[in-house]
């Protein structure tokens, strides 16, 4: 399987009449992505703004993050099963407007979701003050019960990523990258000495709008499944997710899944990359069980001699992470665990729910509860008022002044546990 | 607070969905429960079923609290 992703990158973006990328600079024509908006009968409203990087600009509540990008050769154009008919992710050409995002935000269930911050410290926290965002905020009508209100916003997000992406139809990639992996055995049989590494990566599938969606599948739903890195990188996995915003895999992140990008760069270097198993996090026991057991299973039919495991969320899912630990290890196939820790404001208590002799090889993405203090802003998109009901946020976390004090839990992506943030480990 | 109970010498028990983090903070009687969401409740039943699965969930609660032990152990 061969994929292209063709980079057009985006220094700066504007409203405009029409949809194109000039220089380096992304137009957006307002009034058309409104109306395409409001195609759906649900939406009564569709409030658009712009957040550069650098800007005094505060967002609040967020839900999602996606990345603008089109298909220019090959099937699975959009995000199939979702805002498309289903065909498979994965091959030809997408062109991707690299350096933009699509931000949605709004309260939805009014807790978990989260916050960015364009400039300053809050910009040290999050990924996405480094991109160039064009912020959704969605009135939906009267009367929608929360889970259609949900599914309506992510699929606005999904569709106005679609509607601005057609703007790198025509434009010429600034750098093009290519993925291509044969079959397991035609890879292993190129690299015979090189260790054979699965990528388990772990989604919050737990209801309550918390889930994940694979080619629009629920992943609730599914056992373990085999997936061709490129699918994800592809648009095959999107965020359902109103989960505590630090740690939630946005749709962007799985599009740039950084454990992805990096096993691929080592592929045929240091290790043969087999491909990743998405494991389902479920809110039952047994659920647990079967996943791991099946996560073990698979790992063992391919012949994997290690399983990199990240985790998506913190608390219970501590446990789906360390049982494949000890199971796979138990089996003799090593890990390595990637899950950032609630340690509480001075760092002090036991960063996970759970522990395991087995679990050797930990790679800790940051302390959740780290307290942050958040300059005031010049312009707020969204209602700041809603720090009092996110998670890691509190009432009178907003000082008079605009002073926003939280837990980093409520900046999106602050302790990414696929890497995709800024926070680095020191050894003192 | 299951282990600072059981401490001060009141027996106790742990009803819980995630029944290894239950072993890992050190409970001694676990009772394995429902699920996250809904530890002793299941929205999937009808409500004389489900008053049924609360008041046998309870009943092992207390039947768990009344048994003597000597390691940690599942009331399944």
């Amino acid at each position: 399987m061969k994929l292209e992703i063709g980079r057009i990158n985006i220094k700066d973006i504007q409203f405009g009449d029409g949809t194109f990328v000039q220089d380096g600079v992304l137009t957006v024509d307002r009034e058309g992505l409104t109306a395409f908006l409001k195609e759906d009968e649900r939406v009564a409203g569709v409030r658009l703004d712009i957040a550069r990087p650098g800007e005094k600009v505060r967002i609040i509540p967020v839900k999602d993050v996606v990345e603008p990008r089109v298909k220019i050769e090959g099937t699975g154009a959009g995000f199939p099963g979702v805002t498309a008919k289903p065909s498979q992710c994965g091959q030809g050409r997408t062109h991707v407007l690299y350096g933009a995002a699509v931000v949605t935000v709004g309260d939805i269930v009014g807790f978990q979701e989260g916050v960015i911050d364009m400039w300053g410290e809050g910009g040290r926290w999050t990924p996405f003050s480094k991109t160039c965002n064009v912020t959704l905020d969605l009135q939906v009508v009267d009367g929608l019960d929360t889970h259609t209100h949900e599914e309506t916003i992510r699929l606005a997000g999904l569709r106005a990523a679609e509607f601005i992406g057609l703007a790198g139809r025509g434009a010429e990639p600034d750098e093009v990258l290519t993925y291509e992996m044969g079959g397991i055995f035609e890879e292993t049989e190129k690299y015979p000495n090189l260790p054979k590494v699965l990528y388990a990566e772990m989604m919050i599938t737990q209801g309550l709008l918390h889930d994940t969606y694979i080619y629009g599948v629920n992943a609730q739903t599914i056992l373990p499944a085999l997936m061709h890195p490129h699918e994800e990188l592809d648009g095959a996995v999107i965020s359902g997710n109103c989960v505590a915003a630090c740690d939630k895999i946005t749709t962007y992140q799985h599009q740039n899944n950084s454990v992805i990008l990096d096993l691929f760069a080592q592929h045929g270097k240091e290790i043969n990359f087999m491909g990743v198993v998405m494991v389902p996090e479920h809110t039952t026991l047994s659920g647990k069980l079967r996943a791991s057991d099946y996560t073990l299973k698979l790992a063992q039919m391919l012949g994997a001699d290690a399983v990199v495991v990240s985790e998506e969320g913190y608390g219970n899912p501590d446990s789906d992470l360390l049982m494949i630990c000890k199971k796979c290890e138990n089996a003799g196939i090593k890990t390595v665990l990637i899950t950032d820790e609630c340690a509480g404001r001075d760092g002090m208590s036991q960063g996970l729910a759970d522990t395991a002799s087995e679990a050797v090889a930990v790679v800790s993405t940051g302390n959740v509860s780290h307290v942050v203090t958040l300059a005031p802003a010049e312009r707020v998109i969204g209602n700041p008022e809603s720090i009092a009901v996110l998670a890691g946020g509190w009432k009178g976390a907003l000082l008079e002044d605009g002073t926003l004090m939280c837990e980093l839990n409520a900046v999106i992506g602050s302790t990414s546990e696929i890497g995709y943030h800024h926070v680095t480990c020191r050894q003192y | 607070m299951v282990k600072e109970i059981e401490r001060y010498g009141i027996p106790i028990v742990h009803m819980a969905t995630i029944t290894t983090i239950s072993e890992s903070v050190g409970a001694n009687r676990i009772v394995p429960t429902v699920a996250i969401p809904h530890p002793v409740g299941n929205p999937a039943l009808s409500p004389e079923d489900e008053y049924a699965l609360r008041k046998e969930l309870v009943g092992r609660a207390l039947q768990a609290l009344a048994t003597e032990i000597t390691e940690v152990t599942h009331f399944e």
